[in-house]
């Protein structure tokens, strides 16, 4: 009788044994897919949305963690849901990119033209007997250091593009404009404007 | 007749100036530049509407470089 009781214990030991080890395997391979997935996203989407990634990769280390514990239930839904996550990061990825290559190509066009008609009108000036009413040499020169400025930092911005730092070219590009505008404000330029000169009497 | 009016559309980072009566190219150096003797620099920049530095027009719409 003993003998037969040791046998079914054995037995359910087995069965149990066999019940947990059976959400292993698949949540191993859900795992795996997942890492990918994050890994591969970390590519793409790092620099462009880098909150969802930590989110993503936060959420990676949570459903190891559920692996380590055991919990294969647990951590191969988590798994699969991160798969879904990683997708949804890249498709945020890349309509942040979209945007980010519109708002460049916009000032790609915009400021060398802007950087031309500051130098154009510095040049002059720099020929000029007199200034005009509203600039002395201080503030001319001021305008120059201006320019040399922004041409510099278009420089690195243009850099920064090309090496797939968008978010910083787009900064940079910004503090060009902005110092682009204000040399045109001390220079008395109108960008674009019209202007009728009063005159001389 | 010239198209004497400034380009639509884009960043258009040029000054215009509208011509005024009285006005001339050397007056209009002058007022922009501080130096009338440099009105050829406006006139070489609009020398496809402009023949002649001593014609311009009332209205006439004119780049300031």
């Amino acid at each position: 009788m003993l003998k037969q009781s040791w046998k079914y214990a054995l037995a359910l030991v087995c069965a149990a044994t066999l019940a947990c080890n059976s959400g292993k395997a698949p949540a191993e391979a859900a795992m795996k897919l997942a890492e990918e997935a994050v890994s591969g996203a970390q590519a793409e989407a790092g620099s462009l949305v880098p909150d969802d990634m930590k989110s993503l990769s936060d959420d990676l280390a949570a459903a190891k963690d559920l692996m380590a514990k055991g919990d294969y239930k647990a951590a191969l839904a988590s798994a699969q849901s991160i798969q879904q996550k990683a997708n949804d990061v890249l498709a945020k990825a890349k309509a942040k990119k979209d945007e980010l290559t519109a708002t460049w190509n916009q000032m790609s066009d915009s400021l060398p033209k802007m950087l031309d008609a500051i130098k154009s009108r510095v040049d002059i000036l720099s020929q000029s007997k007199k200034l005009p009413a509203g600039l002395d040499a201080a503030k001319l020169a001021s305008a120059k250091d201006g320019l040399a400025a922004a041409t510099t930092a278009w420089a690195e911005a243009q850099d920064a593009f090309k090496g797939g730092k968008w978010t910083d070219a787009i900064a940079k590009a910004t503090t060009v404009k902005d110092k682009a505008t204000e040399v045109m404000g001390m220079l008395g330029m109108q960008a674009g404007g019209m202007a009728a000169a009063s005159p001389a009497k | 007749m010239p198209d004497d009016k400034p380009a639509q559309g884009g960043a258009d980072y040029t000054q215009w100036h509208e011509v005024k009566s009285g006005e001339t190219l050397s007056k209009i150096a002058q007022h922009y530049y501080g130096d009338a003797s440099l009105y050829p620099k406006i006139f070489e920049a609009n020398k496809d509407t402009l023949k002649d530095p001593n014609m311009i027009r009332v209205g006439q719409k004119l780049r300031i470089p």
